[in-house]
């Protein structure tokens, strides 16, 4: 199990760099200069920004001692926000952005597995087909839309809840469940579909055959099953709803990572990239390295290490 | 006793939903106070007026901070840190008196030192200011800025406390007006020191001197407040005692929140203007920025002044600003944008106008359109289109091609769309043949506009070239400088040849649409430069 993990973790930092040196060259590739007022910059005006913020040095230097700096915890200072440093950037708009992924997944999966469940026992029925119909619109609905109406018509014309900002509890609601939509209706799509190949199985029958209650029966032998396959699919689609949604942050104001990342790109702020790049990239290796770790734990035919120990 | 315990939990959350009615009505009314919810389209990225770029920075700056004075309704000087100015004959030297009443937040004076401090301090190249170029004029600016010369040779001076020597090397009959810009106020030295890289970086690591103070800005939040500046020399004429800023980047949500009454004012997108076009509040704010179609004249196709002229005759403006745009832009009368400038009463867009160079005249540019490829010799002709990637962009090259296809046989044009950056780097490049370009001018006089056609100017992406058009624009700087009739005489000339040899085609003068709540009373904006100053705004009863 140590030997897997320490081989994993090998295999972490190896994906890292590669993600930090491929972005960096491919980022470097992208024309105009991280100037906003560029426009307005002689050429001459531009070869002396570039002397002061090192940009005139070969790319493999500047990526060197990008390289350098990281090693030592330094992200580098924005150019969007001058003088602000990037981890600086980061960790202040972290936190709504994971706490509203986080809200949003916990909602979505939650709900999602409940809905699901009750379309699988109820298969081939009318709330079947209302469950599936209900997971379509969801999934095909963008959630901007949804955020738009839920702001207009709960908000504005109800006020049950605020219309953007950022502030208790209460401010989360109407984002977390335009973004929560997504994953509730995958998740009810797939434990319909797994939990109905579950129910036709040999061990449901005996289960039955045993005596058990019905939700017995799903709560401990069939939900269980289908959640495997969730399992795959909650870990990435977490890590991508923490790191920041731009247009549901745009929507209700709030102050979260997703839309500086964007604006990093279109004003080749470079440290900004790389630094949302890497957080990103981080959490996801983690996170798929977690997923086959609870894989073992839900279902024992998967051993993590192959040589049973 | 269960009941009674219940009853006591009912009357308790009772009281208390009844203590947070009164704390909901006790808010509401102090917004009918002096108090202003200003919406904010982007984040405050700085508060360090030598790196600042935008327009959020310069207006929180212009609102929190003082220079030698203060730009008024229509760019008018208003009195600031100066008191008294006087300008040598030859209009090279400028001599400030400067008030004694002037206190930082941190309990300092505001000396001519702060001065000569701050301006040195931004042209300083190790600063990387992008906006030090506005300092090209003052003495040894640009050699300090190249490298060539140490910082402190710069042409300002302080004599003792309260007077400032301001020295030129060329003559800027433009001076007084970028005093008012934030690039040119006064830095606290002190203050500059003691935060060291965190100076500006958020409310509490910043000085003010200026009618505001900002507060609750922690240098990546979409909120902050301006709370009224008690040692502002001034402060008996401001009137607000706060103005809280929200950013809001989607205008469906400052809508909503403007419709709730959180917000007093709030920006428009084209489609929310077009639908409010009739509402009382609706307030079109007119920027300095001016777009056109720049040729490139590298190329022999473009060279062709009958190919120029058609393309811009069978263009449609009206249509154009109307249908297309409807976010309040109006069709440009020429190069420079309307309101910068007025001699006698009269604006100089308008001075400077050259009717049949923004006209729409098919007949005539089918005319010249033969013409022109009889010139060249050729039947037909590809026009390559260069554009942002924006929606308005698309739209907007999606209308122009249409427009010339449809009216000018033989042409087909061909759009690229791309990133604002992309669309910068191959304008500079001269990878275009025509490109949808925009010029927005830093201060209030259409110099800052005409600049940009010289023939030696690095920014002429289109190259074009006109010996007698650089001819007045040097007499403007140099002989004429001191003669404001004759200065102004150069610029309309000159403006008039650009236009009359459709160096470029003007299409529209850019405007914002917003809403601002009748209550609201005056705020002063201007287009050029600094946009808004709040020190006389007030909520009328």
């Amino acid at each position: 199990m140590r030997k897997y993990l320490l081989k994993r973790v090998f295999y972490m930092l190896l994906t890292l760099f590669l993600v930090a040196t491929i972005t960096f060259f491919l980022m470097k590739l992208m024309p105009g200069t991280p100037y906003s007022n560029q426009e307005k910059m002689t050429p001459q005006q531009i070869k002396i920004m570039n002397e002061q913020y090192g940009l005139n040095k070969p790319v493999w230097l500047q990526y060197l001692i990008y390289l350098g700096g990281m090693l030592h915890g330094d992200l580098g200072t924005s150019f969007q926000y001058s003088n602000q440093p990037v981890s600086y950037l980061i960790s202040s708009r972290i936190g709504a952005s994971a706490q509203l992924g986080l809200q949003a997944m916990i909602f979505g999966v939650l709900v999602g597995i409940i809905i699901g469940s009750f379309a699988a026992i109820n298969r081939n029925t009318w709330i079947d087909t209302l469950c599936t119909v209900l997971s379509i619109i969801g999934k095909s609905v963008p959630n901007f839309v949804l955020a738009v109406l839920l702001q207009f018509y709960i908000a504005l014309k109800l006020g049950w809840f605020p219309i953007a900002d950022w502030g208790g509890f209460s401010y989360t609601v109407l984002p977390t469940i335009a973004l929560g939509v997504g994953p509730l209706a995958e998740t009810a799509r797939f434990i319909r579909t797994g939990m109905v190949d579950v129910l036709s199985s040999d061990y449901i029958e005996l289960a039955r055959a045993k005596g058990l209650t019905k939700f017995g029966i799903v709560y401990h032998h069939a939900l269980r099953n289908s959640l495997i396959p969730l399992v795959t699919l909650i870990g990435p689609y977490t890590v991508a709803l923490m790191t920041g949604s731009m247009v549901i942050e745009n929507i209700f104001s709030i102050p979260g990572i997703g839309e500086q990342f964007v604006k990093s790109i279109t004003t080749n702020d470079y440290p900004t990239i790389m630094g949302v790049t890497m957080l990103f990239s981080a959490g996801l290796v983690v996170v798929i390295l977690l997923t086959d770790i609870v894989y073992g734990i839900i279902d024992p035919r998967i051993r993590l290490s192959g040589n049973g120990d | 006793m269960k009941i009674n315990k219940f009853a006591k939990l009912g009357t308790v959350v009772a009281l208390s939903s009844l203590f947070l009615v009164a704390c909901g009505s006790k808010s509401s009314s102090t917004a009918s106070k002096q108090v202003l919810n200003w919406n904010e389209t982007a984040e405050l990225p700085t508060m360090d007026l030598s790196t600042a770029t935008d327009v959020v920075s310069f207006d929180t700056l212009n609102n929190t901070n003082e220079g030698l004075y203060r730009l008024g309704k229509d760019s008018k000087i208003e009195p600031g840190i100066a008191t008294k100015t006087q300008v040598s004959s030859d209009g090279m030297k400028y001599t400030f008196t400067l008030r004694k009443n002037a206190k930082w937040s941190n309990g300092q004076k505001v000396t001519a030192k702060d001065f000569v401090y701050s301006w040195q301090r931004t042209v300083n190249p190790k600063t990387a200011s992008q906006y030090a170029y506005l300092f090209s004029g003052i003495a040894n600016a640009d050699d300090i800025m190249n490298g060539k010369k140490a910082v402190s040779t710069l042409g300002i001076k302080a004599e003792g406390n309260y007077k400032l020597v301001v020295t030129l090397d060329k003559k800027l009959p433009y001076f007084k007006l970028l005093m008012g810009f934030p690039v040119f106020f006064p830095q606290n030295e002190k203050a500059v020191k003691e935060y060291g890289s965190k100076y500006g970086t958020a409310s509490k690591y910043m000085v003010y001197n200026g009618p505001f103070k900002l507060t609750k800005w922690t240098g990546s939040n979409l909120s902050w407040t301006l709370k009224k500046n008690n040692n502002y020399w001034d402060k008996k004429d401001v009137k607000l005692s706060a103005i809280n800023f929200k950013v809001n980047k989607s205008t469906t949500t400052s809508y909503n929140l403007y419709q709730s009454g959180k917000l007093d004012e709030t920006t428009l997108s084209a489609e929310q203007a077009k639908q409010l076009a009739n509402s009382k509040e609706l307030v079109t704010r007119k920027g300095a920025s001016t777009f056109y179609l720049e040729y490139n004249q590298t190329k022999k196709e473009y060279q062709n002044a009958n190919i120029r002229k058609a393309i811009s005759l069978v263009i449609d403006r009206k249509q154009f600003v109307n249908k297309v745009l409807g976010d309040g832009s109006t069709v440009a009368k020429g190069l420079a944008s309307t309101g910068l400038a007025k001699l006698n009463g009269e604006d100089f867009a308008s001075a400077a106008s050259v009717k049949s160079a923004v006209a729409t005249n098919r007949a005539e540019a089918k005319k010249l359109w033969a013409k022109g490829l009889k010139e060249l010799g050729v039947t037909s002709l590809n026009i390559q289109l260069l554009s942002d990637d924006t929606d308005k962009a698309k739209d907007s090259t999606t209308f122009l091609q249409s427009q010339i296809e449809e009216n000018l046989s033989g042409a087909k044009v061909s759009v690229s769309n791309v990133p604002f950056k992309t669309r910068l780097a191959r304008s500079e490049s001269g990878d275009f043949g025509i490109v949808v370009t925009g010029w927005g001018a830093d201060f209030s006089d259409p110099i800052s506009f005409l600049d940009l056609f010289t023939s030696d100017n690095s920014q002429n992406n289109g190259k074009w070239k006109n010996a007698e058009y650089d001819k007045l624009i040097e007499a403007s700087k140099t002989t004429d400088a001191g003669n404001t009739t004759k200065r102004w005489n150069d610029l309309v000339k000159a403006q008039k040849i650009l236009l009359n040899d459709q160096g470029i085609s003007p299409l529209y003068q850019q405007a914002t649409a917003t809403l601002v709540k009748s209550k609201v009373k005056g705020v002063i904006y201007n287009a050029a430069g600094v946009n808004y100053n709040f020190k006389n705004t007030y909520i009328a009863k």
